[in-house]
Order: C-alpha cells, then sequence, then structure tokens
C-alpha cells in the first residue's frame, strides 16, 4: 500500500513535448467505470434465449442437436481455458472429459446412493472425476507449455484410450458403461424421462459453467494465466511461478470438461472408448479453433457451428467430416482469429458507423463466392459418387436436383457454376478491400 | 548494516569459456549503483546470475543477508528483488493498464486467488493507474502494450518492474537504443521512481551512468576491476585504459 501512496503523493512528471496529448480523464475515467461492472446483458440474453429456444424448436431431434451443442459448448470453453487462456495446446483433453463421465456411469449404476441422488447434482461427480485426473497429470505436465506440454497431452490422452481395454472395470472394455439416468432421485417430480427435461438441467449446467468459466478468467490466477501465456519469463519475475499458474488452469479445466462429461452421459446413458480417444481430443480442439481461441465467447460459436456441421450437413452428405476439414485448414490459413475473431473485425467499422459502406462489396464478392464454393462442393459430391457408388446406381442428388452423375451435363454445369461464381468473387475483391480499408479508416484521419 | 545485495566469490562458466570470473561486491540500502564495461564484459550475464535466470557455477548471492542459492526467479522476486531485461520483455498483447495491474497482483497479496474480481478491486486499479501516471502512460492505459512506441514501451518496462515495490531494482540497460530526448525522459523516471530505493543498472550510455549512479563497478572480462564514486572510477587509470579509451577508440 505504501508504494501506492507513495505514488499517489508523486507530483505529475514532466513529460517530453513531442508526445501526443489527448484529454486523458475523459476516456480513462470512462473506461475505469465501466471496467468495475461485469456485463450482465449479453448473460441475460444468453439465458433468456436457452430457456426459450425449445418453443422455437419443438421436435425431438432439434432438442437432440441442442443438447449436443450445450455439451460441446462447456467442453470447448473448458478447452479454451488452456489453448486461449493459457497457451497450452493439449491433444488429450478429451479423456478429462471422459473420465467425469465415466464417473458419472459408475455412479448412475451405483443404485442405492444413485437413488438418494437428484440427477442435476450428478455432474458435479464427473467435474471432481475430471479434476482429479487433472490433479495428478497437471503435476508433470504444466511443467512447461510449447511441444512438451502437447506431447504429454498426447501421451496421456493415448495411455487413458488404450487403458479403456485394459481396465475393464472402469472403462466397461469395448462395449462402454451404460446405465439408466431415471432411477436417480426425482427432482421436484421430474424423472428426465423426456429429452426436454434433460434439456434444461443442460442448459442450467451451461449457463452455470460459462459464468464460472468467465469469472475464472477475470481472477488474480486468469488474468496471470494470459500473462504466462505471452510471456512465462516476465511472470516469473513478477512473482509468479509460469508452471503453477499453468497448473490451476489445467486443473480447472480438468473440472470444467468433466462437467462436460457428466452432462453427456446423462445425455446418452452411455459411455465408450470413443469419449476418450485422440478423434474427440481433435475435434474439440477444432471446434474452439474454429470458433476463435481469442476471445471468450469463441468456443460457443465454433461450438455451435461445429455441431450444426456435424448433424444437420452429415444428414445430408457422408462427406462432412471433408467439409469440417476444409474449413478447419482455411480457419488456419487465412483467418487464425476463428469466426469470432471475423465477427470482432467488424466492431471498429460499427463503432465508426461505416458498416453500410460494406454491404454492397460484400454481396458483391460474398454471394459468388458462396455459390462458386456450393459449385465446388457439387463437384466433389459429383466425383465421389462416380466413383464410389454401386455399379448400375448412376443417380444422385445434389441440392434437391436429381441427375445422371454418368452423363457430362453435370459436370459442365457444376464446373461454369463454380468457375464463374469464383471468377467474380476474384473480380471483385480489390474493389472488397478498398471498402474495407475505407470502412475501418476515421473520416479525415490515416491508418 | 546488512547490504541490499552481496555477491561473494560469484562465477559462471559455460562450458570451458569462463564469463564471469569471481566477483565479490556488496551494495548498501537505497544505493545507486552501475555496472559498467565494455561489450561482451558479462554485465548481462552478472544481471542473469543475480536474478537466478542462470544459476551460478559457484559463489553465493545475497539478498538483505538471505541466500538466494537454488531460489527460482519467482521466489527471489517475491524476497523484493525485481529487474527489468535489455530486450523489452512485456505482455504485447495485453492493455497497458492490464501489464501494469499484472506486475501488482502478487505483491498486493492476491496470490493465485481464483476468488476475488480483478476488476472490483479498487486497490488493484488505483494501484496501476498511480504507476501509470508516475510513468506518463496514462493516456496509453488502453492500447495493446505491443503496439507503443520503444521509448513508451522501455518505460512500461520499468513501470512493471518498479509496480510490485520491490526495494531491489535492476534496470538492464534501461536507455539502450534511444535518442538523446527519449534517454533524459528514462533517466528522469528512473530518478523519480527508484526514490529511497537500491538501483543497480547496466549502462552504457556515460552521461546516464554519471547523472543517476552513487558507485560505480567496473567489469571487464568477468571481473571488477574497480568500484567507487563516479569521480574516482573516472580517474582509475586501469578503468581509463581498459574501458574509458576503448569506448572513446569505438565511438571515433
Amino acid at each position: 500500500m505504501s508504494q501506492i501512496e507513495q505514488a499517489k503523493n508523486e507530483p505529475k512528471g514532466a513529460r517530453p513535448k513531442e508526445q501526443i496529448t489527448t484529454d486523458p480523464s475523459d476516456a480513462a475515467q470512462r473506461m475505469r467505470a465501466g471496467s468495475m461492472i461485469i456485463p450482465v446483458t449479453p448473460w441475460v440474453i444468453a439465458a433468456v434465449l436457452l430457456v426459450l429456444m425449445p418453443f422455437i424448436f419443438t421436435d425431438n431431434s432439434a432438442i437432440t442437436i441442442m443438447n449436443q451443442m450445450s455439451i460441446t459448448i462447456i467442453f470447448a470453453l473448458a478447452y479454451n481455458m488452456l489453448l486461449g487462456q493459457g497457451g497450452m495446446l493439449s491433444f488429450g483433453h478429451a479423456v478429462y472429459a471422459g473420465v467425469g463421465g465415466f464417473f458419472c456411469m459408475h455412479v448412475m449404476n451405483w443404485s442405492d446412493f444413485f437413488a438418494g441422488l437428484p440427477l442435476p447434482l450428478l455432474p458435479l461427480f464427473g467435474g471432481l472425476a475430471g479434476m482429479s485426473l487433472a490433479l495428478v497429470v497437471g503435476s508433470f505436465s504444466t511443467r512447461s507449455a510449447g511441444t512438451v506440454f502437447a506431447m504429454i497431452s498426447l501421451g496421456i490422452g493415448e495411455l487413458i484410450a488404450a487403458c479403456s481395454v485394459i481396465i475393464v472395470a472402469f472403462f466397461g472394455g469395448e462395449e462402454g458403461v451404460s446405465g439408466n439416468r431415471t432411477y436417480a432421485q426425482p427432482f421436484f417430480g421430474v424423472e428426465f424421462l423426456q429429452q426436454i427435461d434433460v434439456y434444461y438441467l443442460i442448459a442450467f449446467w451451461l449457463i452455470l459453467s460459462a459464468l464460472l468459466m468467465y469469472l475464472f478468467s477475470r481472477t488474480p490466477v486468469g488474468r496471470m494465466a494470459n500473462a504466462v501465456r505471452d510471456n512465462p519469463e516476465r511472470a516469473e519475475f513478477l512473482g509468479y511461478s509460469a508452471r503453477w499458474v499453468r497448473y490451476y488452469s489445467f486443473v480447472a479445466s480438468g473440472f470444467f470438461a468433466g462437467i462436460a462429461g457428466g452432462l453427456f452421459a446423462i445425455n446418452y446413458e452411455i459411455l465408450t472408448e470413443e469419449n476418450l480417444n485422440t478423434a474427440s481430443s481433435g475435434v474439440i480442439l477444432l471446434v474452439t479453433f474454429l470458433g476463435g481461441v481469442g476471445f471468450f465467447f469463441g468456443p460457443i460459436i465454433g461450438a455451435i457451428a461445429f455441431t450444426l456441421l456435424q448433424t444437420v450437413l452429415s444428414l445430408q452428405t457422408e462427406l462432412w467430416a471433408f467439409y469440417a476439414g476444409v474449413l478447419f485448414v482455411a480457419t488456419v490459413m487465412f483467418f487464425p482469429g476463428g469466426l469470432a475473431g471475423l465477427l470482432m473485425m467488424h466492431v471498429p467499422v460499427f463503432r465508426l458507423g461505416k458498416a453500410r459502406l460494406l454491404i454492397i462489396p460484400y454481396l458483391k464478392t460474398l454471394l459468388p463466392a458462396a455459390i462458386g464454393l456450393l459449385g465446388l462442393a457439387g463437384l466433389v459430391e459429383l466425383v465421389f459418387h462416380y466413383r464410389h457408388a454401386a455399379t448400375g446406381d448412376n443417380e444422385m442428388t445434389v441440392f434437391w436436383t436429381t441427375f445422371d452423375s454418368h452423363n457430362i451435363l453435370p459436370w459442365v454445369v457444376l464446373i461454369a457454376i463454380a468457375g464463374i461464381g469464383l471468377g467474380i468473387a476474384k473480380k471483385t475483391a480489390p474493389s472488397l478491400l478498398e471498402a474495407w480499408n475505407e470502412a475501418t479508416t476515421p473520416d479525415g484521419g490515416t491508418r | 548494516m546488512t547490504p541490499a545485495l552481496e555477491l561473494k566469490g560469484l562465477r559462471k562458466s559455460f562450458g570451458k569459456a569462463e564469463i564471469i570470473r569471481g566477483i565479490d561486491l556488496s551494495i548498501g540500502k537505497a544505493e545507486r549503483h552501475a555496472v559498467i564495461g565494455p561489450n561482451g564484459a558479462g554485465k548481462s550475464t552478472l544481471f542473469n546470475l543475480i536474478t537466478a535466470r542462470f544459476p551460478p557455477t559457484e559463489g553465493t548471492v545475497k539478498l538483505h543477508g538471505q541466500d538466494l542459492t537454488g531460489m527460482q526467479p519467482f521466489q527471489i522476486n517475491r524476497l523484493g528483488l525485481s529487474r527489468s531485461f535489455q530486450i523489452t520483455n512485456i505482455f504485447p498483447k495485453m492493455t497497458v493498464f492490464e501489464n501494469v495491474r499484472c506486475a501488482l497482483l502478487w505483491s498486493q497479496g492476491y496470490k493465485y486467488s481464483f476468488w476475488h474480481m480483478v476488476n472490483r478491486k479498487r486497490d488493484l486499479t488505483e494501484g496501476a493507474e498511480a504507476i501509470l501516471e508516475q510513468i506518463n502512460l496514462t493516456e496509453r492505459r488502453n492500447l495493446p502494450a505491443g503496439v507503443l512506441s520503444y521509448a513508451e514501451q522501455r518505460a512500461l518496462e520499468i513501470g512493471i518492474t518498479i509496480a510490485g515495490g520491490a526495494d531491489v531494482v535492476m534496470l538492464d540497460e534501461p536507455t539502450a537504443g534511444m535518442s538523446n530526448s527519449e534517454t533524459d525522459y528514462i533517466t528522469d523516471l528512473i530518478l523519480k521512481v527508484t526514490e529511497g530505493k537500491t538501483l543497480i543498472m547496466v549502462e552504457h550510455d556515460m552521461g546516464v551512468v554519471f547523472g543517476l549512479a552513487d558507485r560505480i563497478s567496473v567489469l571487464v572480462y568477468g571481473e571488477i576491476i574497480a568500484t567507487g564514486k563516479p569521480e574516482d572510477v573516472r580517474a582509475d587509470p586501469r578503468v581509463q585504459e581498459a574501458y574509458l579509451g576503448a569506448a572513446l577508440e569505438a565511438e571515433h
């Protein structure tokens, strides 16, 4: 404290004249007032939306999709505590969700205890199981970030996935572990027989976990996680052990991953090796990166987008994973900020009140680009069908049009669509760039 | 009285090359001490040994009489020793304000807390703002630290270094690569923020050294060849031969 008082009593230092002097009090004061309040509005909107969603999308399959989405959101947010907030790239994070889920399944099958446990409390056990595993693994894996951490995470991930056929008592071997959530003690009369009951249970945990994870990022250890991510050495010279900061993030992340696993157990009532393996770990990395690691809400967008791809697109085409892969590569190469980064790029534009300058150029470039890409996707489908369909089965349907894949005409049409669409997009791209520069430059100023 | 910092028989070898060849040095409380020497003399290595960035091959470092052997940098920092770096070492993606606030967290006792909200802590906000005021970066408060000008980043680095209230402050070439006016500005800043503290600095700019330091040590090839008041050191023929002469030659 003495430091601060002393600092306050110091006269204002002489500032060299050549440096820019804007009015310091104004903006700084406003920011200070603003920074004292944790923004409540987005949370209220999110909660209201979650409550209302089942009234908009009423059928059971939509609710199933939303349940999966919510679980993925929690898992992706937990994963981003490592990747985005703490700078730790994990290739084996599915094991924390998986172990949490398996543990919940065992609690479910532990009938005497489970009969006295209200189901909404079950995910807590998953969280504790995930956290316990993270406590052990983190004690050696967080010693350094970077490649060493990534390799250890991969190794541990493989190790535990391999255990699923070795430690059959816990992981249930190849058929996994299944149970019945309705044996829990009824929660205010609700027995969770319906998908919609489960939906609200998951929605409750989604809001709670997301809020807690957000608040965690606002605490001293959460802030230092960012600092350690950016510059571990400097953090050490500020009194913080980079390793312990990483460890705390890791343990917290394990907890929330375990919560997601517990919710998975409730929703599907079965866990198998698939919940632990590297493929699942890869998916969560993809989801998080697609959404954007740089912003807290990035993984939320990523989880929504990916779940839609996975569920809606997979009904349309067998090749959905291929498109997801292409999207991921494109994200890494062209917009590393992810979907959230793309959205947030536009904040300055709106702040300058120049958003309408972008509408026409966007239509001119992005619409043909989208049509061209769809044409390209149609070609991919055509090739796939041509090569893999059973002999004699020449009929296929792309974009609600049925035609003969061995005929030359659809090839010509799709090549033309792809070529013209992408061609127009390429032609108009420079003017879009120009419009973008114009829209991001304050009037009368240069950047 | 125990000295603020005491080095005894400090040695450091990298493989066969001995970079620091037995240093004994004692720096009193509230003393401003400059370490000078030609390039490659081992000044930065000496700093890194004191702050445990590297372990010494031999010898001890004592801070307020406490032996620092085997301690990690963060433990040494908690004992009240803080340092800056020759290459600007800040958190480039975080805002200027956050940079300073992070530097306050440990010393204000928040440790690894995950139950305090940093935004709601008036002591943190006001403390960080007081530091920003001191280093004249209030107007840059909400910019990412990475976009500041070089001199501003150096000022921020000094701010981060002193923010924790450490009573022993080590600055590694705080004015390196600066224009004359920037150097004057940083020198004034250092004088202001290290009031009443022990300051140990490595510096090439003789103007800064003679303007700031109470005592000077001259390091040549890993050994201290002279320690004393600026005027005595300046008059020392060995120093003139080994360092000042060489430096003058280099300038011509």
